[in-house]
Order: C-alpha cells, then sequence, then structure tokens
C-alpha cells in the first residue's frame, strides 16, 4: 500500500494514510499540537471518583502501617513466621512485588532496543509502575527482618571490628540487584521525563500559569530540546536501554538464586533462573494490563493504547505463560528424575499435601501450600489459554479478567515455592506448618494500597504516557508533501 | 554570557527546516536547531553530529567492573574466613557483584555526562533569550538559530525567509 498524503487546511498539518504510520498509535495523523493537549489534558482537576479511588487505596495503606506498627511493638513473633518456616507472607510479597517491577524496564528498554513500536503508548506507565513496585518490594525485606533500625547492616561497610559483609552469600548478591536495579530504573524513568517535564514548563508559561510553570522548571533541567542536547540525550537513552536489558534478566535470577543456592529440596535446582525471569515478565505484563486498560477507559486513550497494544502484550503473556507452565511441569520431572526421596516428597506434597493420610475423599491434611499449588496451576497455565483466540485478545474487558487472575496465580506461586519447601525439609520431626497471621494479611493489603496509591498519584501529576515518544512516532510536519498532494 | 547576535526563524514544517540548516550549512555556519522531539531528517542535515555519552559509559563501566571484582576479593583476603578449603577470593560469586556495579556506575555516569554535555554545549552555542521565552518549541514548532557576524546578518535572514519562516528574528547586541 502506497502512502497517500492529503493536506487537511482545518487541522493545518499534513494527513498521511494511517495504515503506513506507527502500530502502536491508532492516531498517527494527529498533530504534535493536538498530541501535547490530549496529553496534557489528562493532567487537568481530577474528579471526585479519582479521589475516592485515592481514599480507598490510602486506607488500604494505612491497614498496612497500623499491621506493620503493632507488629513492630509486638516483635517478629507475632507473624506466623517461626521455625522451621522462616519466610512466609513477606518474602512472598517481595519477590511478587519485585517480579512485577520487571514489567516497566522489559518495555522500556528490551523493546525500545527491539524497536516493538506499540510500547510507546504504554512505556511511561510501565516504567513507573516499575519503580513503584520495586518501592514496594524493597520494604519487605525491612517489614520481615523484625528490626528494621538495623537494616543498615545490609550496606556494603565494615563494622567496627572491620569485618566486611559476605560478598559470597546469595543475600548480599540481592542486595546489590535490588538496588542497583532500583537505582537504574528510577534514572531510567526521570530521564525520559526530561523532554515532557520541559513541555510541561513551556505549556504552563504559554497559558500564563506562571507557578506551575516555576515548578516544573527546575525539574525540566534547563531542556530547551537543542540539537545538542537531543544527541546526548538520545544517544545516552540507548546506552540505559541496553544496560537495562541484562538487568531485568540478572535481577529475578539473583532472586532466585537467594532459593537456588540453598540445599532445601524444591529450591535447589538450575531451572530456577529462568524460571523466575520468566514468571516475572509474565506478573508484570499482567499487572501493567490490569492498570492500563481501566486508564484507558477512564481517559478515553483508545487512540493512543489501541487493542493492538493489549493483543501485543496479550500475546508476551501468553508466550512467559508456557514457559510458566513448561517450568512447572519439569520442576515435577526434575523431583522424578533426581532420584532423590526428598526432592519426590516436596513435589508429591505441594499438590496433594501429606503423603501418609492423603486419601480421595477421606480426611485429609489440605494446607495452605496446596491452596497455592493448585490456585497457581488454574490462574497461570488454565486462566490464560482464552488468550490465544483473537476475539477474546481484543476484549479489553476479557483480558482484564484474566490479567488479574494471572496476578493473583503469581502471587501463590512466588507462596507455592517459599512456603511448601520450608514446611517440608528433610526430617519429619522438623517439619512445620504455616499459616499467615492478622498483621501478615494486612501488611500484604498495605503493600497493595502503598503501590496503587503511589500510582494513582503519579497519574494526575505526571503524563502517563511519553508525549515527546508519540510525537516521534506520529508523521512529522511536512509542507511539501502537501502541496504535492493538493496539486494532484 | 556574551551578548547573541545573528538571525533565529520559526518553522512549521520539518522539510522547510531540513532545508534551512542545509543551506546555512552551505555558508559554513553551522546552526543550533530546536525541535518537539528529536528527528532523524535533522541529525542528516546538521551532518551527523557525534556525542562522548558512550565514552563515558565505557570507561565508568570499565572502572565500575574493576571496583566490582576489587572490592570483594580484597575484603576475603583482608579478613580471611576459610570454609572448607573452599577458594578465598572466589571469582564465580564475585561475577554478580562486579556486574552490578558496572551497571550502575555505567548508568550513574552517563547520566552524568549527558547533562554534563548538554550543559557545556548550552554554553557553547547560546540561544537568544527571545528564542527560550518563545514556548512552542516544546510543542509543535521548529527553531533554527544562527549566531553570526552582524554584517552577515542579512544573507541568513534571506535563507531563511525564502524557506518559508513563520517568524524570522534579528538579534544584535
Amino acid at each position: 500500500m502506497g502512502i497517500t498524503a492529503e493536506y487537511n487546511s482545518t487541522a493545518g498539518r499534513v494527513v498521511i494514510d494511517e495504515n503506513e504510520g506507527h502500530p502502536g498509535i491508532k492516531a498517527t495523523t494527529l498533530s504534535y499540537g493536538q498530541i501535547n493537549d490530549e496529553m496534557l489534558a489528562m493532567l487537568d482537576k481530577p474528579r471526585p471518583s479519582y479521589y475516592l479511588l485515592l481514599l480507598g487505596f490510602l486506607m488500604a495503606l494505612g491497614l498496612g502501617v497500623l499491621s506493620f506498627a503493632i507488629q513492630v511493638d509486638v516483635g517478629i513473633g507475632y507473624s506466623g513466621i517461626s521455625h522451621p518456616i522462616a519466610w512466609g507472607f513477606y518474602i512472598t510479597n517481595f519477590v511478587f512485588w519485585i517480579g512485577i517491577g520487571h514489567a516497566g524496564t522489559l518495555i522500556s528498554a528490551v523493546f525500545y532496543l527491539t524497536r516493538a513500536p506499540w510500547r510507546t503508548a504504554i512505556y511511561r506507565s510501565a516504567e513507573a509502575m516499575t519503580v513503584f513496585a520495586v518501592f514496594t518490594a524493597g520494604l519487605f525485606p525491612l517489614v520481615h527482618i523484625g528490626r528494621p533500625w538495623l537494616a543498615f547492616w545490609l550496606i556494603p561497610y565494615p563494622n567496627e571490628r572491620m569485618l566486611w559483609v559476605n560478598f559470597k552469600s546469595p543475600l548480599l548478591w540481592d542486595v546489590f540487584a535490588v538496588t542497583t536495579y532500583m537505582s537504574v530504573s528510577i534514572m531510567f524513568f526521570l530521564l525520559g521525563l526530561i523532554p515532557d517535564l520541559a513541555i510541561l514548563r513551556d505549556e504552563a508559561a504559554r497559558k500564563g500559569k506562571k507557578l506551575k510553570a516555576l515548578l516544573y522548571a527546575p525539574m525540566a533541567l534547563a531542556w530547551r530540546g537543542t540539537n545538542h542536547q537531543w544527541v546526548h540525550y538520545m544517544r545516552g537513552y540507548l546506552i540505559f536501554a541496553a544496560l537495562a536489558t541484562p538487568l531485568v534478566f540478572s535481577v529475578h535470577s539473583i532472586v532466585s538464586w537467594d532459593f537456588a543456592m540453598s540445599s532445601v529440596p524444591g529450591w535447589h535446582t538450575t531451572i530456577f533462573a529462568p524460571y523466575f525471569v520468566a514468571g516475572a515478565i509474565f506478573s508484570g505484563l499482567s499487572m501493567v494490563l490490569t492498570v492500563l486498560i481501566p486508564i484507558r477507559a477512564v481517559f478515553g486513550l483508545q487512540d493512543y493504547i489501541t487493542n493492538h497494544v493489549i493483543q501485543s502484550v496479550s500475546k508476551m503473556i501468553i508466550f512467559t505463560s508456557i514457559i510458566v507452565g513448561y517450568a512447572y511441569a519439569a520442576e515435577f520431572f526434575i523431583g522424578y528424575y533426581s532420584g532423590s526421596p526428598f526432592e519426590r516428597a516436596i513435589f508429591y506434597y505441594r499438590p496433594f499435601g501429606e503423603m501418609q493420610s492423603w486419601t480421595l475423599l477421606g480426611e485429609n491434611q489440605i494446607n495452605f501450600p496446596q491452596i497455592a499449588f493448585w490456585l497457581m496451576v488454574f490462574c497461570n497455565v488454565i486462566a490464560p489459554i482464552p488468550l490465544w483466540r483473537w476475539k477474546i485478545r481484543n476484549n479489553p474487558l476479557a483480558v482484564w479478567i484474566i490479567t488479574i487472575l494471572i496476578n493473583i496465580g503469581m502471587w501463590f506461586e512466588r507462596f507455592n515455592i517459599i512456603g511448601s519447601s520450608l514446611q517440608h525439609e528433610y526430617d519429619p520431626a522438623s517439619w512445620g506448618e504455616y499459616w499467615p497471621t492478622i498483621v501478615e494479611v494486612g501488611v500484604t493489603i498495605g503493600s497493595f494500597g502503598f503501590f496503587f496509591t503511589l500510582f494513582t498519584l503519579f497519574a494526575k501529576s505526571l503524563p502517563p504516557m511519553a508525549i515527546m515518544e508519540l510525537k516521534e512516532g506520529t508523521n512529522p510536519p511536512m509542507k511539501h508533501a502537501a502541496k504535492k498532494d493538493i496539486n494532484e | 554570557m556574551s551578548k547573541f547576535t545573528g538571525v533565529w526563524a520559526i518553522f512549521e514544517y520539518l522539510d522547510e527546516t531540513t532545508e534551512t540548516i542545509e543551506q546555512v550549512r552551505e555558508q559554513g555556519v553551522q546552526p543550533t536547531v530546536l525541535m518537539p522531539c528529536p528527528r532523524h531528517e535533522i541529525d542528516h542535515a546538521l551532518g551527523e553530529p557525534g556525542t562522548l555519552v558512550p565514552w563515558i559509559a565505557l570507561a565508568f563501566g570499565a572502572l565500575g567492573c574493576l571496583i566490582g571484582f576489587s572490592l570483594p576479593a580484597w575484603t576475603a583476603s583482608d579478613w580471611v574466613l576459610p570454609v572448607s578449603g573452599k577458594p578465598i577470593v572466589a571469582i564465580p560469586p564475585f561475577i554478580i557483584i562486579g556486574f552490578e556495579l558496572t551497571i550502575l556506575l555505567t548508568a550513574i555516569f552517563t547520566l552524568l555526562g549527558l547533562f554534563l554535555l548538554g550543559f557545556i554545549d548550552t554554553c557553547r552555542f547560546p540561544i537568544p533569550k527571545a528564542a527560550k521565552k518563545y514556548r512552542r518549541f516544546q510543542r509543535d514548532r521548529f527553531g533554527v538559530v544562527v549566531r553570526c557576524d552582524s554584517s552577515r546578518i542579512d544573507e541568513f535572514e534571506s535563507i531563511m525567509k525564502k524557506n518559508g519562516a513563520e517568524e524570522v528574528h534579528v538579534e544584535k547586541e
């Protein structure tokens, strides 16, 4: 199909065939000014429903803070964590939120390098999600250690006896991996924001809103959009994308080694790194859609976050769902093939519970890990199957429901890995049982409140889409093409 | 900063902007261009300008890698904790620290480097105050700024007008 260009005199711009432009953005014919106006309109004074939503999230956050305060007051013993289950809800939440934090950098860095143009409309929100999810995850080691005021012991500096932290410990690798990931994600996010903050500054000044302009001016770091600034910026951005790409894959690999480096049955396996990374991308992409589909509906962004974007993310979800499903099956095979009775026992315990007492209808000891296991299989392997159909992928509501199920499933996957193995290690005499207490549930709800509060505030204070990149994706204003068409 | 002498113009269309840039460059002057988003057409017209950012990234990446390996190796040797005959300075676990610090230092200094280079260029190629106050370069207009002697102002003014500039501004000391 050839390019058909025509000059639209009312809009004052060249209109080029929609099909030739940006596959992520339906409205490739939007002018630069229109993109500015439509994006900035999203930052207008919010409706009362926004405040209501924010209040709900703040209440959840308040519940989390209250629960944590009780735990600090009473002591870590108030949680369900006790020997032999030293890692419970908190570490599950930590791994879950780090996983959620994967999609943003994947979308902004990996899809930038692979030139997937549909990323443009969603990468800013996904990046913000990454930063907030990593913030949320970062709270959990502090909540978990019981005495959060001693958290600085993890920082690599020598104590008074000049004894350094143990660089050979996977837990310290995790400290390095997560802090590096958080730092790079924040820098990447802020770097992408600079030209848009300059837009906000100039638009505020243009409309005579001096206070707003004054507020945005220091944040825009004297950005003028000169060719010199753009050259450094674009090359720096490319380097950031290249740096963040291996980081995406390394962070969850290193998180998985927290488990895989130990000799606990069900954890000590070489597939953990790719298994965790696939799971992280799976859950992260699902969370992106869980958050963006309502935003798209509320702000009327169908021209930007097109069905094509939702379809593309859905395809990635199908792909990672297959990897995750395969990993579940492979784990069972490894358990069987290892010949180790402990490995076999744990992979019997996860789906079916206690080996001795299990009968189909009789008295059964179904425990929390068994609920987690079957929820995990249903939500992560079975629930995404409808996405194979084009009709389902093209229906945002159906996709949204599936992504919520996946989020639930991925949370339970983390719990399934952590909880079940610790309950049934080697010696039956030291087996234990874990049920979360009210403070752990409260802190978990609080973490969702924290994440969504930050995201809700972000959606109204900074442009949730990269205005500069949307402009890059649309057709530039060309005089000669217009002249040619008019003459024709 | 010295006062600005030269011409600056506002363009609505990209192709007019690139034509102006090319004609200004033919006169032996490198213009500064303001644009709402990066466009390859403008880079081509400007003769593919380069940047030092990748070299900064490489240098600090190498430094990060060096620190990432030497810090754990030094601390392990400084206070030796033998564990069942395992090597004291063990390379595989240090690869992770080395990798993370390589990425971290590269990222931090790439960011600082691009700000610093941007700042240096802002000083080297100043734009007039009136152009800074024109608020549509971040929105939907392209700007071409030519710094020249007052004797050549007419020459560049006519190039800009000929190429369909919306507005042409002459700045004299």
